[in-house]
């Protein structure tokens, strides 16, 4: 396969992002813009401008009219996805680290951060699907991590629960009506931070990268852990795909250390598993630092990364990897046909 | 006021150009569908510089949905709004092709043995063999024999003379003959080396990977260029447990190169299917199937 390039920034992506449709892909670095693609032949549709500070993450929502994002100038703007212009700004009183869209789009989620004196919250907003409507300024609900901050989350099935992800390796649950918290689990290793929260197309499971170098398999209902996977590497990203039952897991050494280690000790490259038997089955190489974030096409087509050396690698896979199947998998649909 | 200008500027350099005798562009559409496009200009030395270009146009149809149709009319806008249609060069690079094709042991260095049906047969076909020592005739490696320095191999012991000798003299090895030059002296080819040790030797150092293409792997020539690794699994999986296929690729094109490599994991299925399938009909093509050679 040959990969597209997108070198939209001029800095460490932070996040990228496919819309349902599997035709846009949106990135966000931590330069001061965000860039919208066409995920078929990698030209830009166009650049969102705005934000103050680093941005540190993107969403947009199933009918790929809005965008969200949050930044480390203490906002969540809301975007229209065709003519590039800012709808709403909401402001916290520190950065954004993450936000999320619900399945229908009429709700979303942002995570803050922990910083002078303020505590690290998750706050959910409500949102009119729509580019002409007025925005509410009032947050419906914010649930309070006083425990340890949260740095990912996430809705879960029918927008039931709020996943979130800590500092502390830990995963908790909340009712996504009344922010109680239903169940933390200390799923990770102790302080090694959740660094990326992932979920299947049906929301009842999703997939974590954590800094102790693995990811998980991990359901919605009773947070039960259902796979493992374990890479040799600090994780900074991780994502299923679909029609074919794989993950990808993206990391490598921590920025601050990368000038000390060659590309191929840094170990640069975007690692598949199977996602039932755990195995690693292949890399892809290709970027220049740690790969910061993956993302899937919803059609199951490609996959896109974002590296700390700011480019934007998009896949088109061929052939061979949908071809690919373990010997117990072809010789069941031998049976069956 | 300065836009008429700039545009007056322009057409004059355009006005230049076409004074000059340069023939106009040509377009010529061959035969196969393809098209010539034939055009002319000056290079910075105001040299005529002429260029052919064969064109073919195919055009690729994909069914989308309306929305993401419509998505593709959407203006650009931002950074890119005055990028033209299609990819602008400046943001969208195509990068170098990258072969990446999943399979359950890409990582070379993580052999597991154990899992290996190869290794399995090896292992049970040599359960009762015992080791035997080429000097003395005991249970160890030839190189471990306590006798190593002091005995020659059974079988070429007369050669350099009575054993008493060899053992005196371990020091005028080199004057000892033939069979001593072997032992200590100087690099014999193995092609040159004497009788029935040598070909044993031979067999010690290719054993792992002969062994193995021996068993059980079979070759398949004239095999057509559209072939793929998955039909010819299935072709010969019929005969038994089908544990390795190769089919040779070309790198660029992609194209099979005509042959392929079918490994089983037992012999008698290798038999069966190289009994049946040579003179195979397949894609125009008639396959010949036989026993893959040991790699020289």
């Amino acid at each position: 396969m040959r990969p597209i390039l997108l070198s939209g920034h001029e800095r460490a992506l932070t996040q990228v992002k496919y819309n349902r449709d599997g035709d846009l892909i949106f990135s966000t670095a931590k330069d001061q813009h965000i860039c919208g693609w066409f995920a078929h032949n990698g030209e830009r549709l166009g650049t969102y401008h705005g934000h103050q500070g680093a941005i540190w993450t993107v969403d947009v929502d199933p009918t790929s009219t809005l965008l969200a994002s949050g930044s480390a100038d203490n906002t969540i703007r809301l975007w229209d996805v065709k003519t590039g212009k800012c709808l709403k700004t909401w402001d916290f009183p520190t950065a954004v680290k993450r936000v999320e869209f619900n399945e229908d789009g009429t709700k979303l989620l942002g995570v803050t951060e922990k910083r002078m004196g303020h505590l690290g919250t998750i706050v959910v907003l409500d949102i009119k699907v729509d580019v002409e409507a007025e925005q509410s300024d009032e947050k419906s609900l914010t649930i309070v991590c006083d425990e340890s901050k949260a740095t990912v989350a996430g809705w879960s099935y029918l927008s039931k629960y709020i996943i979130a992800g800590h500092e502390d390796g830990s995963i908790s649950q909340y009712d996504a009506k009344t922010g109680d918290l239903l169940y933390n689990f200390p799923i990770h290793e102790l302080n090694n931070p959740v660094v990326d929260l992932q979920w299947s197309q049906d929301r009842t499971y999703f997939i974590t990268a954590s800094k102790d170098k693995t990811a998980k398999l991990i359901s919605a209902k009773d947070l039960e852990v259902l796979k493992t996977y374990t890479a040799d590497t600090p994780l900074n990203s991780a994502a299923m795909t679909y029609k074919k039952d794989f993950v990808i897991l993206g990391g490598g050494q921590a920025a601050m250390d990368v000038t000390t280690t060659s590309a191929r000790q840094g170990k640069f490259e975007a690692r598949f598993y199977h996602k039932i038997f755990e195995d690693e089955i292949g890399r892809v190489r290709g970027h220049f630092g740690p790969l910061n974030t993956v993302a899937t096409d919803p059609t199951g087509k490609g996959y896109c990364s974002g590296g700390e050396d700011g480019y934007v690698r998009v896949h088109q896979f061929d052939k061979g990897y949908f071809d690919f199947m373990y010997e117990v998998e072809r010789e069941r649909q031998n049976r069956v046909a | 006021m300065a836009a008429t200008a700039k545009h007056n500027w322009a057409d004059d350099v355009d006005g230049e150009e076409v004074t000059e005798d340069l023939p106009p562009p040509q377009k010529i559409t061959n035969k196969d569908g393809s098209t010539t496009i034939i055009e002319y200009h000056y290079n910075d030395k105001d040299q005529k510089v002429k260029t052919t270009r064969r064109i073919r146009f195919i055009t690729h149809r994909e069914v989308v949905n309306p929305r993401v149709a419509d998505r593709k009319t959407w203006a650009k806008f931002g950074q890119s709004a005055k990028d033209g249609a299609g990819p602008a060069a400046d943001t969208t690079t195509v990068g170098e092709n990258i072969i990446f094709k999943p399979s359950t042991n890409w990582r070379k260095d993580a052999k597991d043995e154990s899992k290996d049906a190869n290794a399995q047969a090896m292992k049970d076909k040599l359960k009762d063999k015992k080791v035997k020592c080429r000097i003395c005739n005991g249970e160890h490696f030839t190189a471990r024999c306590p006798y190593k320095d002091t005995m020659a191999p059974i079988g070429e012991a007369p050669a350099g003379g009575s054993q008493a000798d060899a053992e005196d003299l371990g020091a005028r090895d080199t004057g000892a003959g033939a069979a001593g030059a072997g032992k200590k002296g100087s690099y014999v080819p193995p092609a040159l080396r004497s009788g029935a040790g040598a070909s044993a030797g031979d067999r010690m150092g290719g054993s792992k990977y002969g062994e193995r293409d021996d068993l059980a792997t079979l070759r398949v020539t004239n095999v057509s260029e559209m072939a793929e690794e998955n039909e010819l699994r299935d072709m010969f999986e019929r005969f038994g447990r089908v544990t390795r296929v190769f089919l040779a690729k070309d790198r660029d094109t992609g194209l099979a190169k005509g042959f392929a490599f079918i490994s089983f994991a037992d012999r008698s299925d290798a038999v069966k299917a190289c009994a049946k399938m040579d003179g195979y009909g397949f894609k125009h093509l008639i396959l010949r199937v036989e026993f893959a050679k040991k790699a020289q």
